[in-house]
């Protein structure tokens, strides 16, 4: 069963490669052919930024507030694959598990709301 | 300068009776394969044969069983690679082949529907001088874009500039493959289903942020950067809304969570309103479509991610949006609108005519709200998900818990306790998301209420008219 469906995703996988790759190769055939133009020129494959000239590389310094949020989207993403086997077997666990997750959630709850007065939920 | 243009009418054209005289026979032909489908439905003949059209899965098992055969007689070079390859090879192709064909042949109709529509939200045409209603503009567009010259920018990374429109589909072709057509419909029926959705819709992050940083461009990489914030912050509420879907029907897998639908004749957007809610809002912010399409804001940052991608490259992204917004579509209609059954229609009807039927309405759902509201800014997001729809959808998963387990031990099944479930939620949910959007200072009372002001032009007269808006402005 599991490695039947295993291969089953790689022939999407293999599917999704070709599909788009269909495309891409035509408009290759279509440069071979001589039907669509292909005339590098500097001004053309210059980057664009509105036609200002670039300022330096991009691949600089980025605001940090951006990975405050990638903080906590760790933290809670991990809370919920926690949460996941907990609510497949709900029905079958006592009902102090239900208690449990509660304060499970509870004290993630509890880092929200700190975390919201500490400001770290705010975009500045 | 078409008479259309000028204002005059078209003459119009007279039926032929030979036509006329054919329609009605189409008609009466229609009816009666109807009735003799009706008949063959209430004798049963038709339960479990092989060309039971209201569910291919029976004949695919068939061809299986009958390959399997086949292959016991004759035995083959390449037996070692198991017992059933042969059958397993032919249904797993035939089955991602009709996924592959289903939704690109809906993409090419998406393009066309949404542009149409979005036209008459704004009181515009929309595109019509391509074929018969604009029909083959999606086609045009495509051809356009082959015959594009292909750019990159000098700095750019030159691999990895590549990979994104490639990379970009392939999460959104394996997330088609759970989703149930049928009550045997299902092409990657894994019992992890939903952890697998989220997973793997998940990759779409890396693609587009793979595509923003290899641009070497201020805007792209900044429309990158803003689409992982984004994304990352509404996978929480996401992830959370869905497990409220699996506390209450007990499974992750899609095709048990649309059976549970089917037997409790109930659907779980009438169970858990505000799930629904979080989960519909959530994705629309990860679809990057226009209320919430800060990364590719286009008088902000150009393009976002994809500023330097042009032609079909730039086609494949378009592409990849729209594909995912139905799947988002797919997985509401599944999920919450009770998939392929529709309280016992699907005895008559096939259950993927009600699934795509149901997908349909949902994607009208998306785009009315492309063509309704204004971009939101990236803080005001930022904000909804952390401070709004995080502690709500954490509420609600607590009232939920609390209802599966009462579920899961009440005696009394069935109408009763959904029933009660259903008024405790929407209750809840009504009172919530008014107490906490106040809570978070959202006060309608003190704002002016403002007539809409209507422009009188080419389609604006009638629509002013009809909404009885005051007449100003000149007429053109």
């Amino acid at each position: 069963m599991i490695p039947e469906l295993f291969g089953r995703v790689g022939v999407l996988i293999v599917l999704g490669v070709v599909f788009p790759a269909l495309p891409l190769i035509a408009s290759f055939a279509f440069y071979l052919l001589r039907r669509r133009p292909q005339n590098p020129d500097p001004v053309k494959h210059a980057t664009y930024e509105c036609g200002v000239e670039s300022e330096g590389n991009a691949w600089g310094q980025f605001n940090a507030r951006y990975y405050l949020f990638a903080l906590g989207f760790v933290i809670f993403d991990v809370e919920v694959v926690f949460l996941y086997p907990w609510a497949l077997q709900h029905g079958i666990l006592n009902t102090d598990a239900l208690f449990k997750a509660a304060i499970f959630v509870g004290v993630l709850a509890f880092g929200l709301a700190y975390a919201w007065r500490r400001g770290a939920l705010e975009w500045r | 300068m078409s008479a259309l243009r000028m204002g005059r009418r078209l003459p119009r054209r007279t039926v032929p009776r030979a036509l006329m005289a054919l329609g009605a026979l189409v008609a009466i032909g229609f009816v009666a394969v109807n009735v003799a489908i009706g008949y063959v439905v209430i004798d049963g003949r038709l339960d479990g044969q092989w060309y039971d059209v209201r569910d291919l899965g029976i004949g695919v098992q068939e061809l299986r069983e009958w390959l399997d055969d086949r292959n016991a007689q004759q035995p083959g070079i390449l037996d070692f690679l198991g017992q059933h390859w042969i059958s397993y090879a032919v249904t797993a192709l035939l089955g991602a082949t009709g996924i592959l064909s289903i939704v690109g042949g809906a993409l090419l109709i998406l393009i066309w529907v949404e542009r149409r529509l979005i036209g008459r939200m704004q009181i515009r045409r929309g595109p019509n001088r391509v074929g018969p209603y604009g029909l083959l503009q999606p086609i045009a567009d495509a051809v356009k874009l082959i015959q594009k010259e292909v750019l990159m920018p000098r700095g750019a990374d030159k691999v990895l500039f590549f990979l994104p429109p490639a990379l970009i589909f392939i999460p959104m072709i394996v997330a088609w493959g759970p989703i149930p057509w049928g009550a045997q419909m299902a092409y990657l029926d894994v019992h992890v289903g939903i952890l697998f959705l989220i997973a793997v819709s998940s990759l779409t992050t890396l693609a587009i942020f793979m595509a923003g940083w290899s641009s070497n461009n201020h805007y792209a990489l900044l429309g990158a950067m803003r689409t992982i914030a984004m994304m990352i912050s509404y996978e929480i509420p996401l992830s959370i809304a869905l497990l409220s879907v699996v506390l209450l029907s007990g499974s992750m897998q899609l095709s048990t969570i649309v059976e549970w639908q089917s037997t409790h004749n109930v659907w779980l957007a009438a169970l858990l309103p505000l799930a629904m809610f979080t989960y519909f809002f959530s994705s629309t912010a990860e679809l990057n479509r226009t209320p919430n399409d800060i990364a590719e804001a286009e008088s902000e940052i150009v393009a976002g991610f994809h500023t330097e991608y042009s032609g079909m490259k730039f086609g494949l992204f378009y592409a990849v949006e729209l594909g995912n917004a139905l799947f988002v579509a797919a997985l509401t209609a599944t999920l919450f609108l009770g998939g392929w059954s529709l309280f016992g229609l699907e005895e008559w009807i096939p259950g993927y005519l009600i699934l795509g039927a149901k997908i349909s309405a949902a994607y009208f759902l998306l785009v009315w709200l492309r063509g309704t509201l204004p971009r939101f800014r990236l803080d005001q997001l930022m904000k909804f998900a952390w401070q709004f729809l995080i502690p709500l959808s954490l509420l609600n998963l607590l009232i939920v818990a609390v209802e599966a387990s009462v579920f899961a031990r009440w005696e009394v099944k069935g109408i009763v306790s959904l029933g009660l479930f259903a008024i405790v939620n929407w209750a809840a949910a009504i009172i919530l998301v008014r107490e906490w959007a106040r809570r978070m200072g959202y006060r309608p009372e003190r704002e002016a209420v403002r007539q809409p002001i209507l422009t009188q032009g080419v389609g604006g007269l009638q629509a002013a008219r009809r909404l009885g808006a005051p007449e100003m402005g000149t007429q053109v």
